[in-house]
């Protein structure tokens, strides 16, 4: 017992005060009254809400939980996937030709300060509400990640092994997808991880200025009827899903990109 | 490839200048043609219009402010949460990276609060500070705190075990380990975190701003969005665009001189 006490001694303390916290919350919303239920809903109302949402109910935004989840998720994929595919090969493309480089980069440069969220208006004003305007808004989310770290890793492609393989007679070609992509990808991984993470943080955004359903306009829906329980689902569905992408990545990281070091 | 040594009549620097304005002024010479000439006006100004607006909105005001006072209140509402930010990151970081009872109670909660969107606080912090100053900074405040605090956590958990055990066995007690030790050996990291915490409160301020406010550059683009103004949407995409370049210059240039023993690389 003792040892076991020993052994398992800090995951015993996250436990306690994880636990500490929740029965607090509840003892001052539910069984003292001290925070009223419009400010603070408790725990316990949570969990009912949530498990309400998730078998069907659909007050107050009028979507089930999963069917919120499942247009976000369309959104935000469909998004990132353009930016992906356009980010990736330009931030190669930058990295790889110096002349390429010399002309693009001043154009991205200008577009890189721009928060993702500031084109949402102009976006909204030329494609209206619906799905493209929402991947546009998404894409500048993803590409800008996208590009910086493919750019950053071809950069990183070690001289002397260019210059073995040029020795060896290898094409400008073959130098660059058999030495320095390879050489780059654990850091386009790092990028397309980013970008994932802000996509999905862009389209939340997106989702409570401008939009019919999804997680985002289901939490501005749930301010506008008073109801923060609903609000706290949508926030920790949010944070799970985005989790949950960026677990899957790095899974697929671990699987397919072989060198790749936790700090890269 | 990345080859320095092109045979060519200018130096390197010489051609990036010449190669930044031939391909800025071919954006704006585009432009500048497709808003005149195409159908493209429909909804696309042309550039000198936005500059030239960009340039009056210095003096004449957008809504109630000029462009500067604008500026001044989006960076005002940034510099107060950045600094509570800062203060309670870097305290918790290093305190849960250093100590191992206090990592244990905090971490989870906070790894618990991390993943959430800034911004999807905001119904919450609507609901709980009304439409003032202070529900902005706290969504700022979220925006920047979770990036400080990992940073700085990382930092204080990469310290070099063996400098710490060499200041042990030379006699220093656990508060010089602290000061002396863990807490500089974290500055890099906790730099790297002041930098993207930066320019995250920056994007958090607009996004803030759009969702509820009267005045700031977030409010700008949003009340052009709302009046159908294009023009005073491009302008504050350029305003915005400046600042954020700006801040992150000036982060990263007080980084090299600070740290200047940790030159890192990158774009």
């Amino acid at each position: 017992m003792k040892q076991f006490l020993h052994k398992y001694k800090y995951i015993l303390i996250s436990v306690c005060s994880f636990l500490f916290v929740l029965v607090v919350w509840q003892l001052v919303t539910d069984v003292f009254h001290m925070v009223s239920a419009v400010m603070l809903p408790s725990p316990t109302k949570i969990l009912e809400t949530f498990v309400y949402k998730l078998t069907g109910g659909t007050v107050p935004d009028g979507a089930t939980l999963f069917q919120n989840i499942w247009s976000s998720l369309q959104i935000a994929l469909g998004g990132y996937a353009v930016g992906v595919l356009i980010g990736v090969p330009l931030g190669v493309g930058m990295a790889w030709s110096r002349r390429f480089e010399l002309f693009a980069k001043p154009l991205f440069d200008i577009i890189r300060p721009v928060p993702a969220l500031a084109w949402i208006p102009l976006m909204i004003l030329w494609l209206g509400i619906g799905y493209a305007s929402k991947v546009g808004i998404i894409f500048f989310a993803a590409f800008i990640s996208a590009t910086v770290n493919s750019y950053a890793g071809i950069r990183r492609t070690t001289q002397v092994h260019l210059w073995v393989g040029k020795t060896f007679g290898a094409t400008n070609r073959q130098l660059l997808f058999k030495v320095a992509i390879p050489t780059a990808l654990p850091m386009i991984f790092t990028g397309l991880r980013l970008a994932l993470g802000s996509a999905w943080v862009a389209l939340v955004a997106a989702e409570m200025l401008a939009a019919t359903k999804g997680l985002g306009y289901m939490i501005q829906m749930a301010r506008l009827m008073g109801r923060p329980d609903v609000i706290i689902v949508g926030m920790l569905t949010i944070g799970f899903v985005g989790l949950l992408l960026n677990t899957i990545l790095e899974k697929l990281q671990k699987r397919f990109v072989r060198g790749a070091k936790k700090d890269d | 490839m990345i080859d320095t040594t092109t045979k060519s009549r200018f130096s390197v620097k010489q051609l990036t200048v010449i190669y930044t304005i031939i391909s800025l002024l071919s954006l704006l010479v585009v432009w500048e043609l497709a808003a005149r000439f195409t159908s493209a006006s429909m909804f696309l100004p042309p550039a000198s219009q936005v500059l030239a607006s960009f340039c009056r909105s210095f003096v004449e005001p957008i809504g109630k402010h000029t462009m500067l006072v604008h500026i001044g209140v989006s960076l005002y509402r940034v510099a107060v949460a950045f600094f509570f930010a800062t203060v309670t990151g870097i305290a918790l970081g290093v305190g849960m990276g250093y100590s191992r009872l206090l990592e244990a109670i905090l971490k989870p909660l906070f790894e618990f609060i991390r993943p959430i969107p800034p911004l999807a606080w905001i119904p919450l912090s609507i609901l709980w500070f009304g439409l003032g100053d202070t529900g902005k900074f706290f969504i700022i405040f979220l925006g920047c705190f979770c990036f400080i605090t990992v940073n700085t956590y990382d930092g204080a958990k990469n310290v070099d075990p063996e400098l710490m055990g060499a200041a042990r066995m030379l006699g220093a007690n656990e508060r010089q380990v602290f000061f002396k030790i863990v807490l500089p050996s974290s500055v890099p990291y906790i730099f790297a975190g002041l930098q993207i915490a930066v320019t995250a409160g920056w994007s958090a301020v607009v996004g803030a701003e759009m969702i509820q406010s009267n005045e700031g550059v977030g409010w700008m683009i949003v009340r052009g969005m709302n009046t159908g103004n294009t023009v005073q949407i491009m302008v504050g995409i350029v305003a915005i665009g400046i600042v954020g370049f700006v801040l992150a210059n000036l982060t990263s240039a007080l980084e090299r001189r600070l740290c200047a023993w940790n030159e890192q690389k990158g774009m």
